[in-house]
């Protein structure tokens, strides 16, 4: 039990993991940007949030994984930056989650139009994998491994 | 590895998860705001609305073709209306349903285009040529918005007289007007 803590709190492996997380954020958020319209629509699909506020999010969430992509990948602020990416992660993976259990037949809208993933099992299974790789993430790096 | 500069203590951690959000919100707005004042602009609107309520609708006197002045936002069209264009060949129709909708059934001479298919790949619509005509885009009609969506991604993709045929496949049918089935693309 012991190894395997200090396996995934070795700086090494905690910072692979911010690295890898910070990678697929920024390119979320970089898919995303290239247009608005059609992310606000996504989120629009998924009838979750007030219609009024759909834009808002589809403006600004690209952006905040971007920067929190950019925290990881550069090592500034990585693990507030992990928490926050794992903490958005969760989010996406209940309405993910949400969506399939109403039955909606939507795009998933995760990679904006990079990926025509839709929501389903797959893509439940694939976050569930990226969750595990933000919690270690978000872990604090072991003192004197590094 | 050199020794780095270690985190923010515990006490820091909330602080910078709301510095990042605080820069991700300030950048959104802002590059939002170059893309709004852009010509083309790609920035979208402060507010969100619900499509569905917004749409505005073709009307005026139903007297030959309507003219469709060049659209930013898709239109709505009734039954009347929809129906010249479909008799006269002056629309191209497209069923933004699933595949196997369209095959059981749908508007004789329109083509298969499912939302979920084109929102993945926006080439198909830059592709599709509708001859100058407008497109007349269309769902099954009651909640569906499909074809509302589809109609907005048309719009995306550069077209510029897009037409949403709300009534959809079920009244359309329900009416007694053309239709076919089969997977085979109208022309």
């Amino acid at each position: 039990m012991e190894a395997i803590q200090s396996v995934l709190r070795h700086s090494w492996t905690v910072r692979a993991c911010r690295v890898g997380i910070g990678v697929i954020f920024g390119y979320a958020g970089l898919a995303k940007i290239g247009d608005l319209a059609v992310f606000a629509m996504q989120i629009h699909n998924f009838r979750m949030v007030p219609v009024s506020t759909e834009n808002v999010m589809a403006m600004t969430l690209p952006w905040i994984e971007i920067v929190a992509a950019l925290a990881l990948i550069l090592h500034i602020r990585a693990r507030p930056a992990a928490l926050l990416s794992t903490a958005l992660l969760v989010v996406f993976t209940i309405a993910v989650g949400v969506a399939y259990l109403r039955g909606l037949d939507i795009d998933c809208g995760c990679f904006g139009t990079a990926d025509g993933a839709q929501v389903g099992l797959r893509k439940l299974l694939e976050n569930a994998g990226m969750i595990a790789v933000g919690a270690i993430a978000s872990l604090r790096e072991a003192k004197g491994s590094g | 590895m050199g020794e780095r500069k270690r985190g923010p203590a515990e006490g820091g951690t909330i602080g910078s998860i709301a510095v990042i959000l605080a820069a991700g919100i300030v950048l959104g707005v802002a590059f939002n705001a170059i893309g709004l004042e852009s010509r083309p602009g790609w920035g979208i609107p402060w507010i969100g609305k619900d499509r569905a309520e917004g749409l505005v609708s073709l009307d005026g006197a139903i007297e030959g073709l309507p003219e469709i002045p060049d659209l930013e936002e898709p239109m709505e069209a009734d039954l009347a209306r929809v129906r010249l264009f479909h008799e006269a060949g002056a629309a191209l129709f497209v069923d933004a349903r699933e595949v196997e909708e369209y095959s059981a059934g749908h508007i004789a001479g329109a083509i298969s285009m499912p939302y979920d298919v084109a929102a993945g790949e926006p080439e198909l619509m830059e592709n599709l040529d509708p001859g100058g005509r407008p497109i007349v885009v269309y769902c099954g009609g009651g909640e569906c918005e499909l074809s509302i969506s589809l109609a907005y991604e048309m719009i995306f993709a550069g077209h510029t007289k897009v037409l949403i045929y709300t009534g959809g496949y079920d009244e359309w049918a329900g009416a007694g007007q053309p239709i076919a089935s089969g997977v085979a693309e109208g022309s």
